[in-house]
């Protein structure tokens, strides 16, 4: 077998080469896919996915007949071009976004509500019955806004290049050729959809203090809290179920685990159920314990504590199972020859079971830490609203929104309005804090040493 | 130098919780003195709960002292009543904790029965058991299947799929009972052999029946008589998206654990990272692409939307499960003369599959419970999931019908239960791979 | 019945039908989701257009639609939509106006208010189809004379709140119900240009009017005792059905339910408290039928359209699902009911919603504002009100 080039010599050339044969292949799907279209005209646009599949298969056995070492990419590759597609490519485009006001109001798209009756006269006036400026409500002119005419489904996207008190000038005639007896022409300015820069993000740091930094300490402390809170009940039910001497212990752990086996979408909504501070069932509970109702939800920190208890009870039956597997591969001789040496159980468990579990339980807690930080499904579920509203802040940020549910609520719910420019600069904002957060946790666990081999 | 760092630690520890302390006693403070509508309210219940706790504790503590005695004086040895109360006292704690975690799913099943549709019922509860008066408990006096019979209004079931579902119960108490019978012979190995092929019958069986199942076979006209239908979606939809996972990960998991090109940390790293960016963020540019693919409300449409979701984590945890192999067998192989390829499939492959049953359980749990995706990309009632339907329950235009969730709650939680139970210890055994080898 | 609708229907618009099909999103469920269906069969029986519903849940329409429509991906209809949504859905450029395909006569046959609602720019975006606002709902179990007057109102609501009952509760943290509150203070959301379009930059909800209704807000939990905290939609509306609360503020969408529980009940505008400047009037919704303006077949939507909204069409809805009409023959057939006249009389004290796009910006301020207030005793309302507005302002002024 040729040995793969070495160095990045070698990388550059491997990627050049797939880089080649994807491309080629797309071409040739794409010619199949109109060759096949020409034939069948509505065919679903789909196909193109399984025409440029039937093209790469070929091309690359053939690439790899010249290039042998290029087989060890050939197994990376539907992996990675699954995610390129479907990952990658909507990514960029949302970061693209982020430097946009792209929103339902600016959405790139003529704006009916400027929608006005024009004739056509060659070569390219538009004639209005009223003040051009005002029937489209341009600002102050309309010179360099785009339209777009329309009449009857034949549509065409022009430029304004000059006006008068009842005409506009277009840059040029119209990709249609406009003809009163298909009815009438209609002309309306496209809505406001551009660049903006950095505008999103100078937005999001003018409210800091309300959104931005209560949002993000929040989403730490959560996410903290809930990993502390899981792991240690999780730890102490591993241990205490992990002896070999308690009866039922099977039991215990399969009973155990029910509010991680059901599906969170259920349970959560659930707690939101349960939890309401007049009518909900645990408050009812705790009245027969003498404890007045509690304002789960409503006030902030209750609802903060409510969602960290909600949270705990999803998620300590998987930091058990992580304790009971991590400690079934400690070997029984460990315990018996301690115990032999005179150990009492207590030094075999510090000396024994505690080094065992630091080192397997540090990925648990990064990786745990990791997905509470992102837990959509919680925070959204349990409290839609995002909890008490902040003094100030804005609607989209209340006092229980983490940041991605803040994101999410800004680009599409109704108290964001739409705004997914906005939305997309806070998707930024989390990648970022994300990866810093991986990178943090990779060096801890020396996965970047360890990888770098 | 350690003894000033364990100092400071304990101070920063000790520190917080003095605050946490006063935060929670703030807390306390500000709780306005309302009782619960409708609850009865023990005031000190709380010291009764606890003074027949410190009662039960007494009683086994000397039933534990007499029951070693009374051994010990048959048998002549010295045992400590210690290990014995301790494994009570045990057994005790369990079940209370037992009890505070099905309390709220004994409420919501005892909602699903109530044909009242919330979760609050304001009725006066006339019941001798103070649980039930307090409504603690469910009240199962006014219980019928109401809730139940909504979700099945107007579903037309053909004599086949009826058969069928005989067929899979038959096939189900096979699997079971071989199941008992090799828990009494644990020796048996071809009873595992026949009792796996059983439940490969009863997956391949099940989810060709579920493929079959078709949208005009449910004619009631409200949204939730679509149930079933929609647990058929999700089932599909999430069992294709496990087998994805499993397909798209087991080369690329295998490349970066066996193989060393140029390049490979980068292209490791960069799978690892493109996961960090939220995906669902990128809504409006996975709705375009789509729909330029002609792919929206479709369910491969949404199945090629949540591949980005499956490639990293199972990638990193196939080569984390390829890398704990020794790779002598793969080469014992390939000086065998089989190909890298051949030595792939025949010899690893196999070895793999409980990593591969762990990621298509955990694709298929978590794919179970996605709504965001699912209701862009899925438009009408026919093609919803149960996400999207549980969702819509709780916060319909001015409607949140609990009754109806509970119960659609109840059946949907059914076939995730059943998975998860069923495979426990792939469970156990994927994440214990995972966190040994780091 | 169905068919002398359809005669006369044909014989009104007599207009020439093209065969096709289209697609109708929906946000309907129960018996108006089967009377859409069998309307959309009787059109397909006259006209030979396919009429296909589709459930889509209300709060993913505006979303879809936008997103959709210029894709070729939307519905050809929706039915309904309410006007707020509708300002920015038409800036969005995703729905037809529609002037020119309805005549003066249709228009002028309209309630004022309905034709206001679904005007923007100085055009028609919807066919209004029926009309809501919320009123005061009360059990005449527990209620046999409605109150005459707030004192009524108060001594009754808490004379019932014990331990087991409720007097009075309502969706405490929601915008659109506690508006009337804000009305009935002087305030407003928008101002309004001299052509009588809304002028956003003069928000109105803040000032001392503001302050008022906040302060109003609060005192219905600490001074009077009534609403108390964690009170929804999905509570009161269980008290309600439950026959645990006597009276609720709520719209004519929830009686087919309290109809169906068996309750008998009235319905009448909110008693004014003495404290206010001019008497008690909710948001005014209307909810109409659009046209997506990327449909292949705008005719036939158009005709469907005016199918639903015919005089009697929209008494054949009220009947299913208590929804108040917007024709002014509908109302005048239907005035001899009772419970419409309970909500043309809070229609008629009531504000309609803006339907500028700008009021998308309202909604969330706007209730973190009442949350605050309510949360409590001693809340800063004056602080509250005016952060709102500096709230709304901002996010209008960063939407462009």
């Amino acid at each position: 077998m040729q040995r793969h080039p070495p160095g990045f010599r070698g990388l550059a050339l491997a990627l050049a080469l797939l880089t080649a044969a994807v491309g080629l292949s797309v071409v040739l799907g794409m010619l199949l896919f109109w060759l096949i279209q020409s034939r069948i005209p509505e065919l679903p646009a789909y196909y193109l996915l399984a025409t440029i599949s039937v093209a790469l298969l070929p091309l690359l056995l053939l690439f790899r007949r010249r290039f042998p070492f290029l087989a060890d990419w050939y197994y990376l590759l539907p992996a990675t071009l699954f995610l390129l597609a479907f990952t990658v490519y909507p990514i960029v485009l949302t970061m693209g976004l982020a430097f946009t006001n792209f929103s339902g109001q600016n959405y790139g798209r003529p704006d009916r509500a400027t929608e006005t009756a024009v004739t056509y006269q060659a070569p390219a006036t538009l004639q209005f019955a009223s003040d051009p400026v005002k029937a489209l409500s341009c600002d102050q002119s309309c010179v360099g806004r785009q339209v777009e005419v329309y009449q009857g489904n034949d549509r065409s996207r022009l430029k304004i290049v000059a006006e008068s008190a009842d005409s506009l000038t277009l840059n040029r005639a119209p990709s249609f050729e406009p003809n009163p007896e298909r009815g009438q022409l209609y002309v309306a300015r496209i809505n406001n959809f551009r660049f903006i820069g950095l505008g999103n993000f100078t937005f999001i740091l003018s409210s800091a203090s309300t959104a931005l930094w209560p949002v993000f300490r929040w989403n730490v402390i959560f996410a903290a809290g809930s990993v502390i809170m899981t792991a240690l009940l999780g730890l102490l039910l591993g241990v205490v179920l992990n002896d070999s001497k308690l009866r039922f212990r099977n039991f215990y752990r399969t009973a155990l685990i029910i509010s991680w086996a059901l599906p969170n979408i259920i349970t959560i909504q659930m707690w939101n159920a349960l939890l309401n501070q007049q009518f909900g069932a645990i408050n009812r509970l705790l009245g027969l314990l003498g404890v007045y109702s509690i304002p789960w939800l409503t006030q902030t920190e209750w609802a903060k504590l409510g969602i960290l208890l909600v949270n705990l009870w999803l998620g300590f039956p998987f930091m058990m199972t992580a304790t009971l597997g991590a400690l079934s591969t400690i070997p029984n001789e460990l315990y018996e020859s301690a115990q032999i040496d005179g150990a009492s159980p207590w030094q075999a468990f510090r000396g024994i079971t505690l080094p065992l579990l630091r080192t397997a339980f540090t990925p648990i807690l990064l990786t745990s830490f990791a997905f509470n930080f992102n837990n959509f499904n919680l925070i959204y579920l349990l409290l839609p609203q995002g909890g008490p509203a902040v003094p100030g802040g804005l609607p989209t940020a209340n006092s229980t929104d983490i940041l991605i549910s803040w994101a999410y609520k800004t680009a599409f719910r109704s108290e964001g309005g739409s705004a997914y420019g906005l939305g997309s600069a806070i998707a930024l904002i989390i990648f970022v804090v994300t990866v810093g957060i991986s990178v943090f946790n990779f060096r801890i666990t020396g996965a970047f040493k360890e990888e770098r081999r | 130098m350690k003894l000033v760092r364990n100092v400071i630690a304990y101070l920063v520890g000790a520190a917080l919780v003095v605050y946490g302390a006063l935060l929670f006693r703030g807390m306390v403070r500000d709780v306005p003195h309302t009782k619960a509508f409708g609850s009865v309210f023990i005031a000190n219940g709380w010291v009764i709960v606890l003074g027949s706790m410190a009662a039960v504790a007494v009683v086994l503590l000397l039933g534990s002292l007499g029951y070693t005695a009374l051994a010990n004086r048959a048998s002549g040895r010295e045992r400590s009543p210690w290990p014995l109360f301790r494994q009570a006292v045990t057994h005790v704690a369990l079940w209370v904790l037992i009890v505070i975690t099905y309390y709220p799913v004994i409420q919501v099943v005892g909602a699903s029965f109530d044909p009242r549709n919330n979760l609050f019922s304001f009725r006066q509860v006339k019941s001798s058991n103070l649980l039930v008066k307090a409504k603690v408990l469910p009240d199962l006096a006014g219980a019928s299947l109401e809730n139940y019979a909504k979700l099945v209004e107007g579903v037309i079931v053909p004599a086949w799929q009826w058969v069928l579902l005989v067929v899979l119960g038959v096939l189900l108490a096979i699997a079971l009972s071989l199941a008992v019978a090799r828990r009494l012979d644990p020796g048996a190995h071809s009873l595992e052999r026949w009792q796996n092929r059983t439940l490969l019958a009863f997956a391949v069986l099940l989810f060709t029946g579920l493929a079959l199942i078709s949208p005009g076979q449910f004619t009631g006209i409200t949204t939730e008589s679509h149930f079933v239908l929609w647990v058929r979606n999700t089932l599909l939809l999430s069992g294709a998206t496990g087998l994805l996972a499993v397909l798209l990960t087991a080369t690329a998991g295998y490349a970066f654990a066996r193989f060393k090109f140029p390049g490979r940390y980068g292209m490791l790293m960069g799978f690892v990272f493109i996961q960090m960016f939220p995906g669902f963020l990128a809504l409006i540019a996975i709705y375009y692409l789509l729909s330029s693919l002609d792919l929206l409300n479709t369910f491969f449409g949404l199945l090629l939307a949540y591949s980005g979701g499956v490639i990293s984590f199972g990638t990193w945890v196939f080569k984390g499960y390829v890398e704990s192999l020794s790779p002598s067998l793969e080469e014992a192989a390939m000086i065998d003369g089989a190909s890298r390829w051949g030595s792939f499939v025949r010899v690893l492959l196999p070895l793999a599959a409980p990593m591969f049953v762990f990621i298509f359980l955990l694709q298929f749990v978590g794919t179970y419970s996605e709504f965001i995706l699912a209701s862009l990309v899925l438009t009408g009632v026919k093609s919803w999931t149960v996400g999207i339907g549980l969702y819509n329950f709780t916060t319909g235009s001015f409607s949140t019908r609990w009754g109806v969730f509970a119960a659609a709650s109840v059946i949907g939680s059914l076939p995730i239960l059943a998975t998860f139970y069923g495979f426990q210890r792939y469970f156990v055994s994927g994440y214990t791979a995972g966190a040994v080898k780091e | 019945m169905r068919k002398v609708l359809l005669t006369l229907f044909l014989a009104l618009f007599g207009s020439v039908f093209a065969q096709g099909a289209i697609t109708v999103w929906t946000h309907f469920g129960g018996p108006e989701l089967a009377y859409l269906q069998s309307s959309a069969q009787s059109f397909e029986k006259a006209t030979g257009t396919k009429v296909t519903i589709v459930t889509v849940p209300f709060g993913d329409i505006k979303q879809k639609f936008i997103l959709g429509a210029p894709q070729g991906k939307a519905a050809d209809l929706v039915v309904t939509l309410p006007q707020d949504q509708m300002g920015e859905m038409a800036v969005a450029g995703v729905l037809e106006p529609l002037d020119k395909y309805v005549t003066q006569n249709y228009v002028s046959s309209l309630e004022p208010v309905a034709v206001d609602a679904f005007t923007y720019g100085g055009k028609l975006f919807g066919m209004p189809m029926f009309a809501e606002s919320v009123a005061l709902i009360y059990n005449k179990k527990l209620v046999p004379n409605p109150p005459k007057n707030w004192d009524e109102f108060l001594a009754m609501a808490q004379k019932m709140t014990t331990g087991d009952s409720f007097g009075f509760l309502y969706n405490e943290a929601d915008a659109y119900f506690n508006f009337g509150f804000f009305n009935m203070n002087g305030a407003y959301v928008f101002g309004k240009n001299a052509d009588g379009s809304a002028n956003t930059s003069d928000i109105g909800l803040g000032g001392d009017a503001g302050v008022a209704a906040l302060n109003f807000i609060k005192d219905l939990r600490y001074k009077y005792g009534l609403v108390p905290d964690g009170v929804d939609y999905g509570v009161a509306d269980g008290a309600f059905k439950d026959g645990a609360l006597a009276m609720i503020l709520n719209g004519p969408w929830a009686l087919g339910d309290y109809k169906k529980a068996g309750l008998d009940f009235g319905v009448m505008p909110f008693p004014t408290p003495p404290s206010a400047k001019k008497s008690w009037g909710p948001f005014v919704g209307v909810q109409g039928v659009v046209v997506n303006a990327y449909s292949k077949d705008k005719v036939a939507a158009v005709n469907f359209a005016k199918f639903l909204v015919t005089p009697d069409s929209q008494i054949a809805f009220n009947e299913a699902g208590g929804r108040i009409p917007v024709s002014k023959s509908a109302v005048a057939q239907l005035a001899s009911d009772p419970v419409v006249k309970g909500f043309t009389d809070a229609i008629a004290l009531g504000t309609p919603m803006p339907n500028v796009p700008e009021m998308g910006k309202v909604w969330g301020p706007l209730a973190d504002a009442i949350k605050l207030a309510q949360a409590k005793q001693d809340s800063n309302t004056t602080q509250i009100a005016s952060d709102m507005v500096s709230q709304i302002q901002k996010a209008i002024a960063g939407s462009n």
